[in-house]
């Protein structure tokens, strides 16, 4: 702790002096006033983030924050304001600024269709001028539209169509950023962290997308109000509810249905939504032929609820939570998994230029799996991860040239990576347990966004975290093989090990022209707590672990330049990036390792280092009848780990070197709207055999290097075409028809490849690949009321 | 843990029942060439086995190429004993009937071959020989959920950390003749305690050899195995089974316990038997 107080200082002698003579451009005697408030969008009251406010005769601008407000503060005067949304209609204000106000604006959405009306003045291409680069942002109209699997809406499979983002397997809901595993995403809902997004084995995310607002990802480019993690930081924003009027909304789909409801308690003032989701693929295996399959239960549910008041315009409170399962069960066993979130948010202006937030998060994950009561060999096997995190977050609105945001957080993490016990009198198992721990993970952050002159940009800002292993806990020593020579067990609250470090996050745009800007960033990124898993598609059997002092943190270094041009009034956006990312103690594990029920895990992991770089390319398509985005990214991931493959480099298990996809959409009537996605990627590297022995009746692989082959490139072509009803103007129900073809062209993608005996010649082998899922047709039948 | 693969595989099952399968051609490299040692010594009165042969391109090769002309011989801080290569199959390494190991006793099994393997002509490896626990008496229960016969064990675990290994035979013909069809078992779950009757075997009267008829006698043999042993077995069983990429990781070389890089083991183990007779 003794060197965070110097460190502090430092950091705050720098922002001092950076921002001291910048306040100081204001000729002395002039007073400036503030100008602050939220944009909404006026059909349902619900928080526009990222609306921007141009202010014409300074032609200069701000943008809403996370929780749709904004402040910027001027000298006395007379000033035309723009507030703008992409597909909502610019509002123009004219104001004699003499004092404070308070402007809170409504937005109408554009019209369907009634598009290319071009405001002068507008404060459009912000994705030039902001010094952040590597993010992408998403709300759930626009995810909505996507061809989806199974007609299921998912906002994951809908970054993994990102530059930069591969999906880890085919279906699944595990994604890898720049080469990163998927436990260096930070998944937050409303703040909680989400340790599992997984449903039904992974074909499926927790994310109903009828309950979210909006989705960002930041790749690597993480706010300094954020850490924890290596790769990326996924933002899912549930909806707050809609304040203006009860309204309802919903589906009918192939496996699943969903309604969510919302309105306000008190008008403006009050309101609330709850969403559910379930799916009743159960309902199937009651027409198996088999007798074994019929008695199955096997369904997941979401439900997300939210309650948001508005005291006044300094005092808001935000209560959100998410609970969802999977259940899998018949007689002879049961397995469960969910996630629950609880998260209470408190935005308090304490001035009008100074906004805060504050949040107390409960996020568990849990999963568990036995045979029921009342046999020989029932028993139950369980596992869960609790935290509870604390944060506070302040958002200083300076002057329009700078925004400057600080704030700290704490997360306490339980762990009980497993339990596994017998149940009943009978039982003979007895009890297994893998000891509990805990972990405290500490941060203090502050940034500024800084505007200098007309064409730079600048954000920088340092985080400093803070990591404790607390008692009580196991600490197991190993030896120079991985052995454990022996163990010591700490006291409840004892604090038995402490990591820190500094994690700079830097960014500069500079704009070349109207039409186009340079970026460059660079950010330290420090991971603390890890998944113990070496499947390549998720499993429910996850097991996070924290640092200690046998497993240092993960560091990543990433550094990306990027290109970025708007063609056609800032209809289309383009951008090049290319990036390069370094992760020191980086965490694989030693061959055959078992996670699962193992007391000595940490004698499984090996460490060393992994390495990424590569380039992006996005065309973008705003606005329009046709609207979506194409990318190619081109890209290379590598390990370094001494006792795996020899010592030698290999390539990750996310590489795919070529990874394309088409995501578009297209507006041809009234009535209908035609998606398509089009997705081709690098085969996933493989380890295949390279020799043989047949050892007491079996065939055995003798293997050269480590994700030495490749598996057939992947790709897939998805339709869908949505039908929306004539709208009748004294009716609130409006319905919407969905028909989604997944894999049109059949392709018959390899899922893994097993070598199995001929039928003929037993002591023969072939090769055979697996695939998934063939052409998948499926309706979904929506409505809003 | 067996119950939680099975259970495992099932939600597996059904999670892919969309999953299809299709032949493809693949080309593979060859690696260079090594030995492959396979043998065992027990606390039975027999004539203990060793085989050696070398590795062969993975696909499509139904025999490996033996290995002949070998000096073998497996050793105790007591005795040692010269294996005879067998006449009508080369490769085969026997000792003389009347062998019997004796737990608590280091065997050491050591290969002298006539030409140089991978630039090596001397290989080595060595194995502990437990003691085992008597099995008191072995069950048969018919699992009418998964429509097959479980053998069930009854035995009391000692208190140190062991691993068995469990065969059936059906009228004294060993039915776990691969090594993919014998069980492994650690004692997690029921260290130092009486196993009760846990199932350890399974009979599916689907397959021939397997049915049972008034009067069969079904015998299992408990093995006290090393934990390394136990681990070979572990891993080849992954290694040549289905492979997925939702469990299990990265496909990853078998480690043995001989020297110098060459394929195998060499185990010494103690055995104990139960038999039941089955009435209808």
């Amino acid at each position: 702790m003794k060197s965070l107080i110097p460190a502090i200082l430092l950091l705050l002698t720098f922002i001092l002096m950076l921002s001291g003579p910048l306040s100081a451009e204001d000729p002395i005697g002039i007073d400036r006033y503030t100008i602050s408030g939220t944009v909404t969008d006026a059909t349902n009251g619900e928080e526009l983030l990222g609306a921007t406010i141009y202010i014409e005769e300074l032609e200069t601008g701000v943008a809403t924050n996370l929780y749709g407000f904004y402040s910027v503060s001027l000298p006395e005067g007379k000033y035309t304001l723009m507030f703008s949304y992409v597909g909502f209609q610019t509002i123009q204000k004219t104001i004699n600024l003499k004092t404070d106000l308070t402007i809170n604006v409504e937005l109408e959405m554009n019209k369907e269709m009634l598009t290319e009306v071009v405001i002068k003045g507008e404060m459009k291409g912000e994705n030039l001028r902001k010094p952040e680069m590597s993010t992408f942002k998403i709300d759930s109209r626009s995810i909505k539209k996507i061809p989806a699997f199974m007609g299921e809406v998912d906002i994951i499979k809908a970054i993994q169509l990102l530059p930069g983002v591969q999906a880890t397997s085919e279906g699944g809901s595990g994604f890898s950023v720049r080469g990163g595993s998927p436990d260096q995403n930070l998944i937050i809902l409303d703040e909680a962290t989400v340790y599992n997004a997984s449903h039904l084995m992974g074909f499926f995310s927790v994310f109903n997308n009828d309950a979210i607002k909006d989705v960002t990802l930041y790749k690597g480019d993480i706010p300094a109000s954020y850490g924890g993690r290596l790769s990326s930081l996924l933002d899912v924003r549930m909806k707050e509810g809609n304040m203006k009027k009860f309204s309802g909304s919903g589906g009918i789909g192939t496996i699943s249905s969903r309604l969510t409801l919302e309105g306000p308690v008190v008008k403006d003032k009050i309101s609330f939504i709850v969403s559910g989701r379930r799916t009743y693929a159960d309902l199937f295996l009651k027409l198996s032929s088999n007798e074994n399959l019929r008695d199955n239960a096997l369904y997941f549910y979401d439900l997300n609820g939210k309650m948001n008041v508005k005291f006044n315009d300094n005092n808001r409170l935000f209560i959100s939570a998410y609970s969802g399962k999977d259940i899998f069960s018949n007689d002879d066993f049961k397995m469960g998994w969910g996630t629950q979130t609880l998260s209470m948010r408190w935005n308090h202006l304490f001035s009008k230029k100074i906004f805060s937030n504050f949040t107390a998060v409960y996020s568990r994950f849990k999963y568990s799996l036995g045979v029921p009561e009342g046999q020989p060999n029932s028993f139950i096997w369980y596992a869960k991860l609790n935290d509870y995190n604390f944060k506070a977050d302040f958002v200083y609105y300076l002057n329009p040239n700078n925004t400057i945001t600080f704030g700290a957080n704490t997360i306490f993490h339980q762990f009980y990576p497993g339990t596994a016990k017998g149940l009943g009198e009978e039982a003979f198992f007895s009890e297994f347990e893998v000891p509990r721990s805990n972990a405290l993970e500490s941060g203090i952050y502050i940034s500024n966004e800084q505007k200098m002159g007309a064409r730079v940009s600048l954000k920088y800002g340092l985080r400093f975290s803070l990591f404790n292993n607390i008692g009580t806990g196991v600490l197991y020593n190993f030896d120079d093989d991985y052995n454990a020579i022996d163990s010591t067990v700490f006291a409840k609250g004892e604090i038995f090990n402490t990591y820190f470090g500094v994690e700079p996050r830097m960014g500069i745009s500079y704009s070349l022209n109207e039409v186009s800007s340079l970026k460059v960033s660079y950010a330290r990124n420090r991971q603390y707590i890890h998944l113990a898993s070496n499947s390549t598609a998720g499993t429910p059997l996850d097991i996070w672990f924290s640092s200690s002092p046998n497993v240092k943190p993960q560091v990543a270094d990433q550094f990306a330049l990027g290109y970025f041009r708007n063609f056609k009034e800032n209809i289309i956006e383009t951008s090049l990036e290319i990036f390069y990312k370094k992760i020191k103690n980086a965490i694989d594990f030693k061959d055959h390792a078992e996670l699962l029920l193992n007391q000595e895990l940490e004698g499984e992991l090996r460490f060393g280092k992994a390495q990424s770089y590569g380039l992006e390319l996005l065309v973008k398509l705003t606005e329009g009848r046709l609207t979506g985005w194409i990318s190619y990214t081109l890209s290379h991931s590598e390990r370094t780990i001494a006792e795996i493959n020899n010592g030698k480099t290999y390539v990750s298990p996310y590489d795919k070197p070529h990874d394309i996809s088409v995501v578009l959409n297209y507006n041809i009537s009234k009535s209908f709207v035609f998606g398509m996605n089009w997705i081709y990627a690098t085969g996933s590297p493989v380890t295949f055999p390279t020799g043989g022995a047949w050892y007491q009746g079996v065939r055995l692989p003798i293997y050269s290097d480590r994700n030495s082959y490749r598996l057939p490139d992947y790709h897939r072509l998805d339709f869908s075409l949505t039908y929306k009803g004539r709208q009748k103007k004294d009716r609130k129900w409006r319905g919407e028809l969905n028909v989604s073809i997944y894999n049109v062209y059949n392709r018959k993608n390899t899922w893994v490849i097993n070598f199995k005996p001929e039928e003929n010649d037993p002591a023969k082998l072939y090769a055979e690949k697996t695939y998934l899922f063939g052409i998948i047709p499926a309706i979904t039948y929506n409505f809003k009321f | 843990m067996n119950l939680t693969n099975k259970l495992i595989k099932l939600v597996f099952f059904i999670i892919i029942f969309t999953g299809c399968t299709e032949k493809i051609e693949l080309e593979l490299d060859e690696s260079y060439a090594r030995l492959v040692v396979e043998g065992e010594i027990t606390n039975e009165k027999k004539a203990h086995q060793v085989k050696l042969s070398m590795t062969s391109s993975f696909l499509g090769e139904d025999r490996d190429p033996p290995v002949s002309g070998a000096i073998v011989t497996i050793s105790s801080a007591t005795s040692t004993y010269y294996l005879n290569e067998s006449q009508s199959e080369p490769g085969l390494y026997y000792t003389t009937s009347d062998v019997q190991g004796i737990p608590g006793e280091l065997y050491q099994l050591d290969i002298e071959l006539p030409v140089e393997v991978n630039g090596q002509k001397h290989y080595s490896a060595n194995c502990m020989m437990f003691p085992i626990a008597p099995l008191d008496s072995i069950g048969l229960r018919y699992d009418d959920r998964w429509d097959v016969w479980e053998v069930q064990c009854y035995a009391l675990d000692p208190p140190t950390i062991d691993f068995y290994m469990f065969e059936i035979l059906k009228n004294s013909i060993m039915l776990s003749d691969t090594l993919s069809d014998k069980m492994v078992v650690d004692d997690k779950l029921y260290n130092g305690q009486y196993t009760n009757g846990i199932g350890v075997g399974w009979l599916d009267p689907e397959k021939p050899d397997e049915q049972l008829q008034n009067g069969d006698t079904v015998t299992l043999r408990m093995s006290r195995i090393t934990e390394e042993y136990a681990y070979f077995i572990w891993e080849v069983q992954r290694e040549s089974g289905y492979h997925n990429p939702m469990f299990g990781g990265p496909p990853a070389n078998v480690a043995g316990n001989i020297s110098d890089g060459a394929i195998g083991f060499f185990a010494a183990y103690s055995v104990e038997y139960g038999s039941t007779v089955y009435e209808e």
